[in-house]
């Protein structure tokens, strides 16, 4: 499959050139699937239906994977940026974007340098500055402007008590930019502590894109882009409901970029046709299906549904990918009301994933996981609480054994709560049936829009909770602290992302040890070592791996899915061939 | 008259009023913290507590009623934090009165929202009540002119078949197989008449309205020709007869006129509450007009923008609940207002 990918890279360069060669864009499918066999050639019209709107088109407030991966390409440069390889190990590690390289670290990895190229321009002219980079950075601060996003620079950057841009004094001002500071085309950040993985944060977020402070609108400027990428919003401004149509940006220049690993920028229009409605996803695939007029030259990030899977044959299975999403779901036992970890490992050998995969969808739709950590995110492996002698149907009879070993009283009443939707009854009907019959009484508690509320309360009355996660960056560093670290997590109020609230001093230990290292070899050990600690634990049980399910049209070149692009489709490689 | 619409009016404004109270009580109640849903996945505490005050959220629900009464009178500036607005006067939003408020969810004031969304409903809804009145009335009166016979019997069981679907159902049948399976229609798009000149206008707005107007229609159908049949056997008709008028003069002077008048109630009534938004129907073919706004909103828990659709929906119903009382005193001279 790599070389598909570097058949496609390799047709995408010359095109560029003006060339037009022959391409194949496989993707990392490790299912059904298919290849685009058309010619890749640069030019056309692609068109891109999105069943959902974005939360923003203002950088630093951008969170949604998909629009993150994809607008990177088009519109948002970064210092750095993740290469679109099939390798995962590749596309996980950064290469330099808007910067001469991946950065310089320093004291432990507690300052970073950053260089940026020269020529790189917004889409008015101006040169993008150490200064936009310095700006962008600190807005993430003005949580009373720039609400929602992502802010994990805010614990690390060596500042305290900053507001933010908007209202800062001239000294809290002063103490940022001593944390962020520039010197000539050079950005030194600052942190109170090593942050190891920092490269990678700054491809996968947008938290210090540069900004154009004399744009900057505050909250009124949230769908306003202002384009340094090869593409430019036509008319400046993102419609959430509509979308937007994508020219190309006369201001960028080829020559500051490395196109062949980051972008090809191959169409010259990308018409972003947004569709909110509850069925505009399977309706998108219905006329991928169907390939007729522009929808030849379409693509969606709306997944192909379950029913629609038997209309995938004969030619339709050639403009199809099935691969696994970043996304891992798992069920977390509530620590204040399951404290023997024999109960626990109990649930957890008695777990039929074979079954709750096939309730899902089947094979198409999800693969049972061995670890809560995604095999997209660095450093995953099994983990061996999970893998070992285990068929993922579930052992009913060892579940006894241990019940019986832990002493309880069977049958051992769980209540088991998950957001409540007809395809999560069915599958938590099934891991029912496997707990009921190794000794536990389950009690079904499927909850509607209050569902992640009630899961952060510390004194809810669930005994075992659902629940799902993506890694932020491809960095065991968003898996594991965000979700079982109880420092950040517990308040009076709430358990946090910790669900279960689980505290263990061992975990938090191996969590503080990968905090501190320096390279990102020596982190990845600290937190492989934390996910063990919490598989003896039984902090959690993973459930699977989703997979997506992709359809493009049949004259769309360079289809694929990379580590990079979260799954979704590689925005920088997609083509249409011209008509 | 005039009195009898002035009361109308101001006892009108007490409801609304009412309604947009009721409206916060029962946001606050949820158990939903709407600052952490704004905030994030990874927010702490404290940032969560930046953004609850940044929304207005931290303060009592009768405070922060009290606040967007007064912004409607007054008019009212954000961000809320004045701190905030005097340091970067740039990232200030003016919301001129009658302020509505502002949503940080779509970054607009909630009045441009309802600006932009409204034109969308009100151009489905009318479509859909020419659409339904019009074949409506008609199919009513055949039906009830031929009572009895395979016309009659024909239109009252397909009316019936086009009653039992939902509109969900009926709107996802014609994408599914009118747009994407046959390809007959375009996908339908909401194209305003200023983009794409009243044909564009017409061509998108044509499914969406059948949909809506179809379920409608049936029961306009039905109740039409109930109508009608009533007052056919009425003396006077049976007067009208024998004094040798013709049977259309009979049937459109003196027999529909008095049918009339519940359907004038109805159709008033049935539009109303279109116009504060045809949630299912704009929904599926993501029409950006009100019911869309609302779904949204809610989804988001945004409550500046559900307070406004709440306050227009309300503002809609009792509006033509006026102008049907009104217009009972021209179609029916028995009745006077008073």
């Amino acid at each position: 499959m790599g070389m598909n990918l570097k058949k496609a890279v390799a047709a995408g360069a010359a095109a560029a050139l003006g060339m037009t060669l022959a391409a194949c864009g496989g993707g990392d499918s490790d299912g059904p699937g298919g290849k685009s066999e058309a010619t890749a050639s640069k030019g056309g019209t692609l068109y891109y239906l999105q069943a959902f709107p974005f939360e923003a088109a203002d950088p630093q407030r951008i969170y949604y994977g998909v629009q993150l991966a994809n607008w990177r390409r088009v519109l948002y440069r970064g210092l750095v940026a993740f290469p679109m390889s099939e390798d995962p190990e590749v596309a996980n590690t950064p290469v330099a974007d808007l910067a001469t390289d991946t950065g310089t670290a320093s004291e432990g990895g507690k300052v970073w340098k950053f260089t940026l190229k020269d020529g790189v321009k917004w889409e008015d002219g101006s040169d993008v500055t150490c200064e936009d980079v310095q700006y962008g950075t600190s807005r993430v601060f003005a949580n009373d402007v720039i609400i929602g996003g992502p802010n994990y620079t805010l614990s690390y950057i060596d500042v305290e008590d900053y507001p933010g841009p908007y209202k800062a004094t001239a000294e809290q001002q002063a103490a940022f930019e001593d944390a962020v500071s520039c010197e000539g085309k050079t950005v030194t950040f600052r942190f109170n502590k090593p942050w190891a993985d920092f490269p990678q944060a700054a491809a996968g977020m947008m938290m210090v894109d540069p900004y154009k402070e004399a744009s900057d609108e505050g909250d009124k400027g949230k769908w306003n882009v202002l384009s340094n990428g090869p593409y430019k919003v036509e008319g400046g401004v993102w419609d959430k409901d509509k979308g937007a149509t994508l020219v190309r940006n006369d201001q960028y220049d080829v020559k500051t970029d490395k196109p062949e690993e980051l972008r090809l920028a191959l169409p010259d229009v990308i018409e972003w046709q947004i569709n909110n409605s509850d069925t505009a996803g399977e309706l998108f695939n219905d006329r991928l299906i169907k390939n007729s007029g522009n929808d030849q030259y379409a693509i969606t990030n709306a997944r192909v549904s379950p029913p629609q899977f038997p209309k995938i044959t004969g030619e339709v299975e050639k403009r199809y990918l099935n691969v696994l999403s970043p996304y891992n779901s798992y069920l977390v036992p509530n620590a204040k009301r399951i404290t023997d970890v024999k109960v626990k490992k109990a649930l957890a050998v008695s777990l039929n994933l074979n079954g709750y995969v096939k309730a899902l969808g089947g094979e198409r739709t999800a693969a049972p996981a061995e670890t809560i950590v995604n095999p997209g995110v660095s450093g995953s492996q099994d983990n061996p609480a999970f893998a070992e002698d285990n068929n993922n149907d579930g052992d009913p009879a060892a579940a006894k054994a241990l019940l019986a070993e832990a002493g309880v009283k069977t049958p051992y009443p769980i209540k088991l709560s998950y957001p409540k939707t007809p395809t999560a009854d069915k599958a938590m009907a099934i891991i029912k049936e496997g707990w009921d019959a190794a000794g536990f009484k389950v009690t079904l508690d499927g909850l509607q829009d209050t569902y992640y509320d009630v899961a952060a309360t510390p004194n809810k009355d669930s005994d075992v909770l659902w629940a799902g996660w993506g890694a932020d960056w491809p960095s065991m560093s968003t898996v594991l602290p965000p979700l079982f670290d109880s420092r950040p997590n517990f308040s009076d109020a709430t358990c946090g992302n910790d669900y279960g609230c689980y505290q263990s001093d061992a975990f938090e230990a191996l969590v503080d040890e990968s905090a501190n290292a320096s390279t990102v070899e020596d982190q990845v050990a600290k937190l492989q070592d934390a996910d063990k600690v919490l598989g003896e634990e039984f902090a959690y049980m993973p459930l699977e791996i989703t997979k997506f399910n992709w359809l493009f049209g049949s004259k769309v070149t360079g289809f694929t899915t990379t580590a990079a692009s979260s799954a979704y489709p590689e925005l920088g490689l997609i083509g249409v061939e011209t008509k | 008259m005039w009195a009898y619409a002035a009361r109308r009016c101001v006892i009108g404004v007490v409801l609304l009023l009412t309604l947009t109270l009721v409206t916060f009580m029962l946001f606050f109640a949820a158990p939903v913290n709407q600052a952490r849903l704004a905030c994030g996945k990874i927010c702490n505490e404290q940032q969560i507590a930046v953004t609850e005050k940044a929304l207005g959220y931290d303060k009592p629900f009768y405070a922060q009623w009290g606040s967007f009464v007064r912004g409607v009178v007054e008019g009212r500036k954000y961000p809320l934090d004045p701190e905030l607005r005097a340091a970067a006067p740039e990232i200030v939003t003016d919301c001129t009165a009658p302020c509505l408020g502002y949503s940080q969810f779509n970054a607009k004031t909630v009045n441009e929202l309802l600006t932009e969304a409204a034109p969308v409903t009100i151009s489905l809804a009318v479509l859909a009540v020419v659409i339904w009145l019009f074949f409506g009335v008609l199919l009513g009166i055949m039906s009830a002119i031929t009572k009895g016979s395979i016309i009659d019997r024909g239109i009252v069981g397909l009316t019936l078949i086009a009653f039992a679907f939902p509109t969900f159902f009926i709107a996802v049948f014609f994408l599914k197989y009118v747009v994407v399976k046959w390809g007959l229609l375009a996908y339908p798009a909401y194209t305003p008449i200023a983009e794409g000149g009243v044909g564009a206008w017409f061509g998108n707005l044509f499914l969406p309205s059948f949909t809506l107007a179809l379920v409608f229609l049936a029961s306009y159908v039905r109740i039409t020709r109930a109508f009608v049949l009533e007052s056919l056997s009425e003396d006077y008709i049976r007067t009208a007869r024998a004094k040798g008028l013709k049977g259309r003069t009979v049937l459109f002077k003196h027999g529909l006129r008095a049918a009339l008048t519940p359907l004038v109630t109805m159709t008033g009534l049935d539009f109303a509450g279109l116009l504060g938004g045809a949630i299912i129907t704009e929904r599926v073919f993501a029409y950006p007009g009100l019911g869309s706004l609302t779904v949204d909103a809610s989804n988001a828990w945004d409550l500046p923008t559900i307070i406004g659709v709440v306050l227009v929906a309300g503002a809609f119903v009792i509006l033509m609940n006026i102008i049907v009382d009104i217009a009972y005193a021209f179609i029916d001279p028995r009745v006077r207002l008073g």
